[in-house]
């Protein structure tokens, strides 16, 4: 028996509705970097989150140095030297880093802050580990990176010695990742513990010790990851062999479909715009991907050439026709389907059933009205072709309540109404987030087969392997402007980092040439 | 598959498949506010004179169906407010506003009723259409400014409460035809504005009634079968996704609230231009600077009928239906306020009976599970 | 001159219970709970604070010491009284808008039913004299004398109290920074170990307090210790909450919204003393629509830009993250 510093053991987590884990083992060892794979929703986060205190298992129990602990909250965890980078960022915007990183352990005389002692001591962590910052400055002022490394400070500011790290590489430039792993190395050799959650198989082969997989719930085994490769891990992962390509003939290129001059978008959240004079063209029969890290303007771009925001400057052509100030219906009619990044929050009215929800951008058209009233008949025959055509999957087919289908089927819905209204772009925003293998072949597929019907295909994606299989052009925005046009079969993951991350550059000259 | 085919209904969204569990859930939930509001009322009643408390409770509770005239003629306004308030609750406004709509509604009646000289058979039409239009006008503003200056409709309406009530009240006690300053109220109206009696004896019900309920049921046509509707409720549910589907939300916005602020106004008009039972009088108003009790009712009604306009049709004949008891409770000393502490405590506990309601069924399930399980063990 | 020390000396009693319930609005928003209730709460502590007051003012106790006890009691009675909606907004995660307005509606009728069966009256008359003249030495100062410590009420000292420890609890204390951080971001708070049930309780609780002593202070200062179910306290408890996005949430704006309103509202009532307002014409019931007027042009120009506490009015599941 070897000695653990963390033993998670037979842990079995239930949601109504889902085991998220089955009966799962992790052991961890002082001192290592101990990676946890697995697809989005394979359970990875929820067996973290009772690690550190924010659920209960219903069965299992916890170790810590051979001890049975029980842990009911994060306080627990904190006293047990638990501490964790959330993949969304648990910081409070308007205050100050100092702010966030004592919040929960202030140093106080009475109640009273005493807040140079606090600062005094998160200066010197900021020193000792090369993360420097500004403790004065407020959180909704800083970078992403920036806001990581004081989430790392706080975990560092409450002494802990266990550090887990939720999926920390997603909001990050390749270069910013390669500075985060150098990071968790450096505490690992310091004799502290490193849980990492990822998907991403290079990270893991690059930082870490060991390496646990999960799928669907279930525990499926621990390597040595020297001992192991990279198709290795991903087949415990997916369960088979992936195939990472994507089966497409080359474009046959048209005429243009899509032409934007100048976009320009001010900020919602500070005094620069958000998307800087951006001009550029998509035509039929090709799939243009806006590639890029998380934040660089993508969505005020979409919001903007969508309509659900407005521009400052620049100018819109669809199909010919100038839609600069047209209202979000004109530029559906005109041909524009949008396949939305935030499926809940903007795709779908989830206490509407899918019948509803398949005309939510045509139930004003005369096939489903008149006078004003719907025609329910229509409405439902219309419905049930779509489900049946797409393979839209529900407990009571068409009268189904959205809200209780799967993500994937959801996702599927969006598409099937996006594909099926009259279009001539399909704009696709991350079209693939959250969803498993199954469903993300599938969508590749039918943006394939968008492009394949003469249709011209505006993607957005933050995924790499995405960018490069799926796109027949990539576009790379970076701090609110296109720095760059790479042709996938011409270039390489790295090169496109570079790029995401504002090291390289094409010149305006060269972009506007090519475009 | 054979699930889908014979659960394939012939028409419709067929809502009923849909919200069979939803609807039924908002009735219980429903009954049990009022049960927990009924018996905070008995304990108050209790707690202030323990002797006649059960007789009091009693004609609270049934001593409205004795004169079930008067019960529908006092639902008529609070219909009308429960509509206002429901109809923008699909929408997810909340128009606490109701009570200076309707007190709008009512001054402008007045006015016609007083002012305009219209022959007998369409004096009270004309008055009734501008009770609507002065409500409309009192609902537009919070409207416009929740579409255009993103300025919380709640605030808002709180705030053109009081000015309604203190302009309303200004302009009445400024005109010396609609008012009588010795009397402190309003003149009485003309007959020929006063809507026409439905005949039965002692009670002044009226075509009011019949008008509220025919309304209701426009409304929900409305809110079920047309493509506004369609799109009202989408907002309500996600404004986000309403705009993505390309909806004009700012328009719905002021839309809903000029259709809202039209149904008090014309509960304030219904109320006013009632008949009464004593030959050569009239109804009246006291502009003594109180906000209309009738609008904040109507949120009573509407959260009763889960915003529902037929639910709102029954919950607004409840709602009258004790407010009758309340005031016949006068007969062993209580006074008809505790009626407005049951309603406050009905308001109160519909906000989570939803909840509530769920857990308590969860808590019956598990104990009828752990009798299966035991009698299974038995049976082993 | 004159007119402006009497514009001061009205304004002032006027102002500090819009003050006070403003900052407690304020607690309980920036905890995260949206308080539409405190127009109730404020009657409920008037109500009792009066109660109080009717129960002692024969004993022969010194004014000024029994309205530092009516506070207290009305302080308890608010605090009780919130726990109604901290219980359903926090606890049973109910609509924290229609518990408010529900607790709005109840408080009136019960002191409209419980004073007519018990005083046969609308609510309760004291006659304790609560006004002072002249305070001792402070009244001696020119000008700030005058001013701030003559014709005044015991309440403006004490309002000014309060609203400094309010600014030293919100910004320096332990308390203060995870009651805010409740308000913004309740997962963030949750994920240090902070109790956001608790704090938001505790907010509430505040607003309680706050609005139960406001409530009291509007019937000595506005009232004359008097209280009434009819008109209750003439929708101070909504105008505290315009003052309190007006103060955008801080508690120093919110004491010079406070003022700006109340110098309003003053200003409506003393036409008559105002011989170049009072030559107008205007009738009078155009200025007591003032301050609601001026609350809806204040949240026009303001409210697109106002920055609300950004998790305010979403009941906090632990089980949702």
């Amino acid at each position: 028996m070897e000695n653990y510093i963390v033993e998670m053991l037979n842990i079995t987590k239930e949601f109504p509705g889902i085991i998220a884990n089955d009966n799962i083992t992790l052991n961890l060892k002082k001192g290592e970097v101990h990676a946890l794979l697995g697809e989005n929703g394979a359970g990875k986060s929820t067996l973290m989150s009772v690690l550190f205190g924010l659920y209960q298992a219903e069965k299992g129990e916890i170790r810590k140095n051979g001890q049975v602990v029980k842990i009911n909250n994060p306080n627990d965890a904190n006293a047990l030297g638990i501490g964790m980078v959330h993949q969304h960022f648990k910081l409070v915007e308007i205050f100050t880093v100092l702010e966030n990183i004592i919040l929960g352990v202030e140093p106080n005389k009475l109640g009273f802050l005493q807040k140079s002692e606090a600062k005094e001591k998160v200066m010197a962590l900021s020193e000792k580990y090369g993360l420097s910052i500004n403790p004065d400055a407020l959180i909704e002022d800083i970078s992403v990176g920036m806001q990581q490394r004081v989430e790392i400070l706080k975990m560092l500011y409450r002494d802990n010695e266990i550090l887990i790290f939720d999926e920390p590489t997603a909001v990050l430039t390749p270069q910013e990742i390669k500075e985060l792993l150098k990071i968790m190395r450096g505490f690992a050799e310091e004799g502290k513990s490193i849980l990492f959650i990822t998907h991403k198989l290079n990270e893991i082969m690059e930082v870490a010790d060991r390496c646990t997989v999960l799928r669907k719930g279930k525990y499926i085994g621990t390597v040595n990851v020297k001992e192991s490769n990279k198709e290795e891990l991903s087949k415990m992962m997916v369960g088979r062999d992936v195939n990472f390509n994507v089966d497409k003939k080359p474009a046959e290129i048209k005429d243009v479909v899509l032409s934007v001059k100048g976009v320009t978008v001010p900020s919602k959240h500070h005094k620069n715009n958000a998307v800087k004079d951006v001009s550029f063209e998509v035509r039929a029969g090709e799939i243009v991907c806006l590639a890029g890290i998380e934040g660089n303007g993508q969505t005020e771009f979409v919001a903007a050439l969508t309509g659900l925001d407005k521009m400052s400057a620049g100018t819109i052509t669809l199909s010919g026709k100038d839609i600069t100030k047209s209202s979000i219906r004109e530029r559906s009619v005109s041909g524009m389907s949008h396949i939305p990044e935030d499926r809940h929050k903007h795709g779908l009215v989830l206490e509407y059933s899918l019948e509803q929800n398949m005309v939510l951008q045509r139930y004003w058209q005369p096939e489903f009205q008149k006078n004003g009233f719907i025609k329910f008949d229509a409405v439902r025959k219309y419905a049930e072709g779509l489900i049946e055509r797409f393979d839209v999957r529900s407990g009571q087919g068409p009268i189904s309540v959205v809200r209780s289908m799967s993500g994937g089927n959801q996702q599927k819905a969006i598409i099937a109404r996006e594909i099926d209204k009259k279009h001539d772009l399909l704009v696709a925003v991350q079209p693939t987030r959250g969803l498993d293998v199954g469903a993300i072949e599938y969508i590749h597929k039918q943006l394939v087969e968008r492009r394949d019907a003469g249709k011209g295909v505006l993607l957005v994606s933050l995924e790499l392997d995405e960018v490069m299989n799926v796109s027949d052009r990539i576009l790379v925005m970076y701090e609110g402007e296109i720095v760059g046009e790479l042709d996938p079969k011409n270039t390489t993951v790295q090169e496109l980092g570079l790029y995401m991350s504002g090291a390289k550059r094409n010149t305006a000259k060269e972009i506007n040439h090519a475009g | 598959m054979q699930d889908k085919q014979t659960q394939t209904p012939k028409k419709g969204f067929d809502l009923k498949q849909l919200t069979k569990s939803r609807g039924f859930s908002a009735f219980t939930a429903a009954l049990l506010a009022i049960a927990l509001g009924l018996i905070f009322g008995f304990i108050v009643m209790i707690l202030a004179n323990p002797d006649k408390a059960i007789s009091g409770f009693r004609y609270v509770l049934v001593g409205g169906l004795g004169r079930f005239g008067d019960v529908l003629y006092f639902a008529t306004p609070i219909m009308m407010t429960g509509l206002a308030v429901g109809f923008a609750f699909r929408m997810g406004l909340f128009n606490i506003g109701a009570s200076g709509q309707y007190t709008m509604g009512m001054f402008f009646a007045l006015y016609v009723g007083f002012m305009w000289d219209l022959p007998n058979g369409i004096h009270w039409i004309v008055a009734i259409f501008a009770g609507m239009l002065g409500g409309m006008l009192w609902g537009i503003i919070p409207g416009l400014f929740k579409a255009f200056l993103n300025v919380n409709e709640v605030i808002t309406s709180i705030m053109f409460n009081y000015i309604g009530m203190y302009l309303v009240d200004m302009i009445i006690q400024g005109n010396g035809v609609i008012y009588i300053a010795s009397k402190s109220r309003t003149n009485y109206l003309p007959s020929t504005v006063q809507i026409p009696s439905l005949g039965i004896t002692g009670s002044n019900v009226n075509l009011g009634i019949i008008f509220a309920i025919i309304i209701a049921i426009a409304l929900f046509i409305v809110l079920e079968r047309t493509t506004f509707g369609y799109e009202l409720k989408a907002t309500g549910f996600n404004k986000y996704a309403a705009d993505y589907a390309g909806m004009k939300g700012k328009r719905n916005i002021v839309l809903t609230m000029v259709i809202a602020g039209g149904l008090a106004g014309m509960g304030g008009a219904f109320a006013i231009l009632a008949p009464s039972a004593i030959a050569g009088s009239s109804m009246t108003y006291e502009p003594i600077n109180i906000i209309a009790a009738n609008g904040f009712n109507g949120i009573a009604v509407a959260l009763l009928g889960s915003s529902n306009p037929i639910g709102i049709i029954f919950s607004a004949t409840f709602i009258s239906h004790i407010q009758r008891g309340g005031t016949l409770a006068n007969l062993v000393g209580y006074k008809p306020e505790i009626i407005d502490i049951v309603i406050a405590v009905i308001i109160y506990f519909s906000a989570f009976a939803m909840i509530m309601n769920a857990a308590i069924g969860r808590f019956i399930k598990a104990r009828i599970n752990k009798r299966h399980q035991k009698t299974e063990k038995e049976a082993k | 001159m004159d007119t402006i020390y009497y514009l001061i000396q009205n304004m002032l009693p006027v102002a500090i219970p819009l003050l006070l319930v403003a900052l407690g609005g304020m607690f309980s928003e920036r905890s995260g709970v949206i308080n539409i209730g405190l127009e109730g709460i404020m009657l409920f502590g008037a109500f009792f604070g009066a109660l109080f007051v009717f129960t002692i003012q024969g004993a022969g106790i010194n004014a000024q010491l029994v309205l530092l006890m009516g506070m207290v009691v009305a302080a308890l009675a608010g605090f009780v009284y919130s726990l109604l909606l901290s219980f359903a907004a926090v606890t049973m995660k109910a609509d924290q808008t229609i518990t408010g307005t529900s607790l709005n509606m109840l408080i009136p009728a019960a002191v409209l039913l419980f004073s007519k069966m018990f005083f046969n009256s609308d609510g309760i008359t004291t006659n304790m004299g609560f006004f002072i003249r002249k305070m001792p030495v402070l009244g001696d100062i020119p000008v700030l004398g005058p001013m701030f410590f003559q014709k005044t009420y015991l309440t403006v000292i004490i309002g000014f109290v309060i609203l400094i420890i309010s600014v030293i609890i919100f910004y320096k204390t332990k308390f203060g920074l995870r009651l805010r951080a409740c308000g913004e971001h309740p997962q963030a708070a949750d994920s240090v170990g902070i109790n956001v049930y608790f704090m938001r309780y505790a907010g509430v609780s505040l607003s309680g307090i706050l609005g139960g002593i406001g409530g009291f202070f509007y019937s000595v200062g506005i009232l004359d210790g008097n209280i009434n179910g009819h008109s209750g306290v003439a929708g101070f408890g909504f105008l505290a909450l315009a003052v309190m996005i007006f103060g955008q949430w801080k508690p120093i704006r919110i004491m010079f919204a406070a003022l700006f309103f109340a110098f309003l509202r003053t200003l409506a009532y003393s036409i008559a003393l105002i011989p170049f307002l009072n030559d107008l014409g205007i009738n009078q019931t155009y200025y007591k629509m003032l301050p609601y007027v001026a609350t809806m042009v204040v949240l026009a120009f303001t409210s697109k830009k106002s920055r609300a506490p950004k998790a305010e009015g979403i009941p906090y599941d632990k089980a949702k993250r």
